[in-house]
């Protein structure tokens, strides 16, 4: 393609270049301002000015996170409610998508249909509450776990992965007497590890970003994750400013709190986020490659 | 030795045509192992999404707690009378139909540009720095992207009001989160902001798919660039485009609930009503915070039914101008 480069091709690639290079800035700059504020001592902050270089330096802002009890909760149930979420849902994704990927399965085609239907038609948020509540689940920690088990898309691209794997592997097992199960343990499991790599991702993702659950099942608090008291943190602190600036004095007397809220949120906002930016990076092959084939078979 | 017609009779099998029941049992208990594996998430998936399908016959019955969902005393349409009486429909209405039409024009293109611009990058290793960046906030949940949002926007200290004071644009900060017009911006930059690396994985891929050998053949017809984008990777990655915008279409209704929850301050913030709530927001506050749970499906039934028409007039309208379509 080279030799077909013109002046206006090298105006055109600079063009297209910095316009990437924007995006890329305009992406990262919310991440590097919220850690500056959360590594700058709070006081500082609040003279306002804060690019993504902290002023004064300080991890003061962590430091009251760490030692914040019920912070310290919310992180054993969010972390708690990944592991467990996830290594369920893997689980039974797997052993389902696997089902279905045998084209000799009885009643493959009813199971399919029962599994497509749910993709264009649900209940809704009314009756699902209601049924969550008669199951008992109602601030119980399964209501982390059980609803969220099985989703049909992600068992779609487990099952296009399995199906795509060659029968010789698990002939010379069946040829020996080997039952199904001891098959997909031993045999299919290890062999598909880049796609339970890629649902575990996105089981992960789910379970560690997952508020909303929590905010209409669950009411005690010991039992709320991290993104819920951040979703709690923000409201009172957000929301005290916009009252304030419309006249609504009575929170000014909190002015002082807002400010090292302002720090402390951000800082739990870092942490929010951290252990996801350090993981994706990695994953990305996987990902990209389950979302196509996730988007061609639906 | 029988007559020949005796010989036929008994020789004569009846073509097997349908398996009897039975039959079909036989072959699925055969294969016992096997559907342990897949009749409990079945059986999962009734009880999870199916229930739920049936309690939608709640819209029609007055339900009292401690009835049993789907049984409860049967009051016909006078849920969806009440509903459709509702002096804020019109707003609600508006403002799901508003922000969803601005995000299919908005948030549905910016990806595909994303992926083209994308392409035409010659270093492996930029677009792929660039592309990794870029889909960075996709795995963030809306809780930190509202909450960055607001900082960003807020009246001391945030940075967006600190450029416009300074570039003079304004002479006193904007409360953003105060003001219904600004709202609707607000939704589509973070929605745009948060998902535009992600979907344009799709399109990357699709633009990848397509033979490289016809941009050669273009180039050595003497095709620049623009060229070479219209005539070859825009209709090679019409089929996925069309297939995504009738998925969209369909889902039109779907204004991203969780979003517009969070940039609320979960209903909180009465400020920006008239802009703000959609149907989905209305279900949640008619149905959770005030518990009116009968009234509140039949709001939902309603969006449902909105929602699958307007998927397959899409469906429809798609196939008669592209050939493409969902089914």
């Amino acid at each position: 393609m080279d030799l077909w480069r013109t002046k206006s091709d090298v105006i055109v690639d600079a063009a297209i270049y910095l316009v990437l290079a924007l995006l890329a800035v305009v992406t990262l700059y919310p991440f590097l301002n919220a850690l500056a504020i959360s590594l700058n001592d709070a006081k500082d902050t609040g003279r306002g000015g804060i690019g993504i270089i902290p002023r004064v330096f300080t991890i003061e802002n962590y430091k009251v996170i760490i030692n914040n009890d019920s912070l310290f909760r919310a992180y054993m149930i969010t972390i708690s409610r990944t592991l467990v979420g996830t290594v369920s849902s893997v689980i039974a994704t797997a052993m389902f998508a696997y089902g279905l990927s045998k084209s000799y399965l009885k009643g493959r085609s009813f199971y399919m249909i029962v599994c497509l239907i749910t993709m264009y038609f649900s209940g809704g948020l009314i009756p699902t509450y209601l049924l969550i509540k008669s199951l008992h689940l109602i601030n119980n920690f399964l209501v982390y776990v059980i609803p969220s088990m099985i989703s049909v898309w992600n068992t779609v691209i487990m099952m296009t992965y399995f199906k795509g794997l060659p029968d010789a592997i698990e002939e010379s097992a069946k040829v020996d007497g080997a039952g199904i199960f001891r098959i997909f343990f031993n045999i299919v499991l290890p062999v598909s590890a880049p796609i339970i790599a890629t649902i575990s991702l996105f089981n992960g993702v789910y379970q560690w970003n997952a508020w909303f659950d929590a905010a209409i099942y669950i009411t005690n608090e010991n039992l709320k994750p991290v993104q819920s008291l951040l979703v709690s943190i923000i409201d009172t602190s957000k929301f005290a400013e916009a009252m304030a600036k419309a006249g609504l004095d009575a929170e000014r007397m909190g002015a002082a709190n807002a400010i090292n809220a302002r720090s402390v949120t951000m800082a739990t906002m870092i942490t929010a986020v951290l252990p996801i930016i350090m993981v994706y990076p990695f994953l990305q092959k996987y990902f990209v490659k389950g979302v196509m084939i996730g988007s061609v078979k639906g | 030795m029988e007559s020949p017609s005796v010989v036929k009779m008994k020789t004569y099998t009846k073509p097997n045509l349908r398996k009897s029941v039975k039959q079909h049992l036989k072959e699925w208990r055969k294969q016992w192992d096997l559907q342990l594996m897949v009749v409990p998430w079945v059986l999962f998936i009734l009880i999870f999404s199916y229930i739920p399908m049936y309690g939608l016959i709640m819209a029609f019955q007055e339900y009292q707690l401690g009835d049993v969902i789907g049984f409860s005393r049967w009051v016909g349409w006078m849920h969806f009378e009440m509903f459709f009486q509702t002096p804020e429909l019109d707003l609600i209405i508006r403002n799901t139909f508003a922000i969803s039409f601005l995000k299919l024009v908005f948030c549905f293109p910016v990806p595909i540009v994303l992926a083209i611009l994308l392409n035409e990058v010659r270093s492996a290793l930029y677009r792929r720095s660039v592309q990794t960046i870029t889909y960075l906030p996709h795995f963030i949940s809306w809780v930190v992207v509202a909450g960055l949002t607001f900082d960003l926007l807020s009246v001391d200290g945030g940075i967006v009001n600190h450029v416009l004071m300074t570039l003079g644009l304004v002479k006193e900060s904007i409360l953003f989160m105060g003001e219904p017009k600004y709202f609707w911006g607000i939704v589509i930059a973070t929605d745009l902001w948060k998902e535009v690396g992600w979907s344009a994985i799709i399109y990357i891929a699709a633009i990848a798919a397509i033979d490289p050998e016809l941009y050669q053949a273009a180039a050595i017809d003497g095709a620049g660039r623009f060229k070479r984008i219209w005539h070859i990777t825009l209709p090679g990655i019409k089929p996925t485009v069309v297939i995504l915008l009738i998925l969209a279409v369909g889902g039109i209704l779907d204004v991203g609930f969780e979003q517009i929850l969070l940039l609320t301050n979960s209903l909180r913030n009465t400020m920006v009503y008239e802009t703000s709530e959609i149907l989905d927001t209305y279900v949640y506050r008619v149905g959770i915070t005030q518990m009116r749970f009968s009234f509140a499906t039949a709001a939902g039934v309603f969006k449902s039914v909105l929602s699958v028409t307007l998927l397959v007039i899409a469906n429809r309208v798609a196939r008669k101008i592209s050939k493409e379509s969902l089914f």
